[in-house]
């Protein structure tokens, strides 16, 4: 039998999981079973057979997880803003956030072999920014089959074409993957009137090759470049005046890694990782007046580390290792665009992972990041799980994360002469400018914020959670988790200051105390030997702290149905906007020997604020909320023993839409794949 | 009939503590009703120019608090009325506005709890063009405009404080911005925000016997 149908078999049962190996939470491979943070594993087969292409398509069905959009697809997890997860592609992350958002559509999942989520500051260990988790996307040199072909056609025309190829002998592994994905689907931009559908065209290209030197030295080397063209007509209302424009958009990312892993024995292997990747985005805008306008970013990020394992006796582990980046950026955002802004980053961590008994595993860890630009800080964090008994399980887990102020909020300096002609001035570039305003007579007024313009300090965060695992008999698993993160120092963007024309100028200040709490709940259930089915809830609270002691002392106002001013109560109080205070997610999953499969899933999330509308600058029951919903997809396919694979599916069945809210959610979609596996006849 | 047992109530106190409110005391309080006053417009939104920009006819809407109804703009050097509107510009007649002995200030609090202007306060005037007695400016004075939204919102618990052009004294709750007394949703179309915006709709109490008590 082929290898990929032997591994399609082991696929078919349920995935209770507790075989699966983890890389991301301990940065070394464990069972999931002895792993002591909150982890998810989707694996290639649950991609497929949802029929996701992109890194958005797969994460959205994911409990706990909510898509954002606003500049493009970001993920918000555990409550927090897209920019506290760190994205990586095996191990390294990517670069190019768009205030503080990595749009996810763009990375391909054709090649993916597995996607690792773990939740929490305590994954604080990847980098300062992982306060709220990290999700690692694993791709996979050593996949056995020779020669893969998929062809997706869908609604809006969206094509996907993927070509995987493999070589794997003793000493070599390669793998190569080329995409192609083009769509005429949805976009928007903020002042948008036309949220007209866009055309989407991307090329992938993936090369992976490891070299065995020998049974304990092995070198790798990968190369990831993303190419993406967007086409957009664009309409902006300034001060009444309606605009139209032509967009044109180019981003390009590279990645290129390699390292070299030695095991000097059983008990001690090192690795060194070198990593360079680039991000350039172009957007060039053509208005019918003729004024063309432009913007660029462009973000280099190159790291060096090596991590040592040490297997000291049975019952510890010790991992230990260091690191240093630069990275750069440049942007017509900033003073100038010609000039690169940068920092350096020294770090080094160290991780150790004790079993004093069979039933108890206890991991402490420590981060210490040296960055050039502002004072050094640890992150540490400590997390362990006990055995109750062979069905039972408890998980705790506690850690500090920092997160640096990024480079828009130190360096920017934009005024949108295209949307009312207000400006965002980094924290280095306010004083600074709003200086030379003055002196030129533009500044009309200078507000209370203005004088507390400071270097930023960096945020931070507690985390904590508590889980209860329960699993039997390999049918049944049923998991409760407790979460709280605590962020101190929250880099906001506040109106310093405006224009004599009364344009606002904002800045970012250190102003901000925010907590998110909630229970999420994950169960499977294998109903019989074809039917599993699961689901997953999230209770999600979040706050203000400060906005909450303001409300107890009385000074937050409200209006009734007449519109007449009223105190606000904490009871109104809804924390922090677009935060759904319900998600859920079902699945039922039908699997057959003769390869056969089907699926049908159900998203719920609840209401989510989305403006302030009665002019208390809090989020409350009286304001603007984007409508709760529920979105049912399902897919059918057939996999034949020749290596051929045929699928239907279709997306959101109900057609619900919500053009301003959920501008990546297109109505009903229909799709059709088409692969075929060249099978190993070995 | 509650109104008037809370300013009974209000009374009593004060006689109580003659040092905390002297003057008030000696004078009877009447009760004040206040009214709600919808869509005076505000220099409305007349017309696109080809670039389509808004086209408005610039001028003050003025109003006489007193008689409760808009004054025809060529009464504007006259003391017939209190205050005016121009977007989202309110003046008062005094100061460089007007030749009565208009002020005003903005109170941050609620509307019914305002029972007697505090004996501290200080009327301003205006100074146009430098400073207004009611601040001009996004969050600075009664309301807040969002740039992503293009919306105008009434700063909730803020209640203007008016001195009238005889030197009496009234208290305004601003409650919206925009034709039919509610806030268009940010999802309302460019055309509603730009033809549907100032409009004030407000509350008012004025008291006629010139005590600074409501």
């Amino acid at each position: 039998m082929s290898v990929i149908a032997q591994s399609r078999m082991s696929n078919d049962t349920l995935q209770l999981l507790g075989d699966s190996v983890v890389i991301t939470a301990n940065r070394y491979a464990r069972k999931l079973s002895n792993v002591t943070v909150p982890v998810s594993i989707i694996n290639a087969k649950q991609i497929q057979e949802i029929g996701a292409i992109r890194l958005t398509d797969v994460l959205k069905e994911q409990p706990g997880l909510t898509m954002t959009s606003g500049f493009g697809a970001g993920v918000q997890l555990q409550g927090l803003n897209p920019d506290y997860t760190i994205i990586l592609i095996n191990g390294e992350p990517l670069v190019g956030r768009t205030a503080g958002v990595l749009d996810l559509n763009r990375i391909a999942l054709g090649n993916i072999k597995k996607i690792e989520i773990v939740k929490g500051p305590s994954s604080s260990l990847y980098g300062s920014e992982a306060m709220a988790g990290v999700i690692n996307i694993i791709t996979d040199a050593a996949n056995a089959i020779p020669l893969q072909a998929t062809f997706r056609y869908g609604t809006y025309q969206t094509m996907d074409a993927g070509v995987n190829h493999s070589i794997v002998s003793k000493s070599i592994s390669y793998q190569g993957y080329y995409n192609y994905y083009s769509t005429d689907g949805f976009s928007i931009r903020p002042n948008s009137t036309s949220r007209t559908t866009t055309p989407i065209t991307r090329y992938t290209i993936q090369q992976q090759l490891k070299y065995h030197f020998s049974e304990n030295t092995n070198i790798s080397l990968s190369i990831r470049a993303t190419d993406e063209k967007v086409k957009n007509e664009i309409s902006v209302v300034n001060g009444g005046a309606t605009i139209t424009s032509y967009g044109y958009e180019h981003n390009t990312d590279q990645n290129f890694n390699a390292s070299f892993n030695h095991k000097f024995s059983n008990k001690l292997k090192t690795s060194f990782r070198g990593y360079l990747t680039e991000y350039n985005g172009r957007q060039d805008l053509l208005t019918v007046a003729g004024v063309p306008y432009y913007d660029l970013l462009n973000h280099l990020f190159q790291r060096i580390e090596n991590q040592t394992d040490w297997n000291i006796n049975k019952q510890t582990n010790l991992i230990f290792g260091a690191g240093t980046v630069l990275e750069g950026v440049k942007s017509n955002r900033y003073d100038s665009e010609q000039i690169r802004k940068t920092n350096s980053i020294g770090y080094g961590f160290t991780q150790i992972e004790l079993n004093p008994t069979k039933n108890l595993i206890v991991i402490g860890g420590i981060r210490f990041d040296k960055n050039e630009a502002f004072a050094s800080a640890f992150s540490p964090k400590i997390s362990a799980s006990y055995k109750i008994n062979e069905h039972n399980k408890l998980k705790f887990s506690i850690g500090q994360g920092f997160k640096a102020p990024d480079f828009r909020q130190i360096y920017l300096d934009f005024t949108n002469a295209a949307a009312g002609g207000y400006s965002v001035f980094g924290s280095d570039q306010a004083q600074k400018v709003i200086a030379q305003l003055m002196n030129a007579g533009q500044v009309g007024t200078l507000y209370n914020t203005y004088y507390q313009l400071n270097t930023l300090k960096p945020e931070y965060s507690n985390g904590m959670h508590l889980s209860w695992d329960y699993e039997s008999g390999n049918k049944t698993f049923l998991s409760i988790q407790l979460f709280r993160n605590d962020i101190n120092n929250l880099i906001q963007v506040q109106q310093v200051a405006a224009y004599v024309t009364g344009a606002q100028i904002f800045s970012y200040l250190n102003v901000g105390r925010a907590f998110t709490q909630g229970v999420e709940l994950e169960s499977k259930y294998q109903l019989n030997q074809n039917i599993a089915l699961s689901g997953g809830y999230q209770f999600l609270l979040s706050g203000d702290k400060d906005q909450i002691a303001q409300i107890k002392a009385g000074k937050v106002y409200t209006r009734d149905a007449n519109g007449y001013s009223r105190l606000l109560t904490v009871s109104d109080y809804v924390g922090l906007s677009n935060i759904s205070q319900h998600r859920a997610q079902f699945k039922c999953n039908y699997h057959d020997q003769k390869g056969f499969f089907a699926n049908i899933r159900f998203i719920y999330r609840s209401r989510w604020a989305v403006n302030n509308t009665n002019g208390n600058e809090v989020f409350d029951n009286g304001d603007e909320f984007a409508k709760g919903y529920i979105s049912v997809s399902s897919a059918v396919g057939k996999e034949y023993k020749n290596g051929l694979s045929i699928q239907l599916g279709t997306d959101n069945m109900g057609n619900y839409v919500d053009a301003v809210n959920l501008p990546n959610l297109p109505g009903r979609t229909f799709y059709g794949v088409l692969k075929y596996q060249l099978l190993n006849k070995k | 009939m509650k109104k008037s047992i809370q300013n009974f109530a209000v009374g009593l106190i004060c006689s109580a503590s003659m040092l905390a409110c002297s003057k008030s005391t000696t004078t009877t309080v009447m009760p004040v009703t206040a009214v709600r006053v919808n869509d005076i417009p505000a220099d409305t939104i007349v017309g696109l120019s080809a670039q389509g920009a808004p086209i408005t006819n610039g001028k003050y809407t003025f109003y006489s608090i007193e008689k409760n109804a808009i004054v025809p703009n060529t009464d504007s050097a006259t003391t017939k009325w209190d205050i005016a509107f121009m977007s989202t510009r309110i003046i008062t007649n005094g100061g460089t506005s007007g030749i009565g002995q208009g002020g005003a200030f903005v109170f941050t609090g609620l509307f019914d709890a305002l029972k007697t202007i505090p004996t501290d306060s200080v009327f301003k005037t205006d100074n146009a063009p430098s400073s207004y007695a009611i601040t001009t400016g996004s969050g600075k004075g009664w309301y807040n405009y969002d740039g992503l939204t293009n919306l105008i919102t009434p700063l909730a618990g803020r209640v203007l404080v008016i001195r009238t052009a005889s030197g009496k004294y009234a208290k305004i709750e601003i409650i919206s911005y925009y034709k039919g007394g509610v806030t268009l949703p940010a999802t309302a179309s460019d055309m509603d925000k730009l033809t549907k915006q100032r409009y004030y709709t407000f509350r008012v109490a004025y008291q006629p016997n010139g005590t600074k008590t409501f």
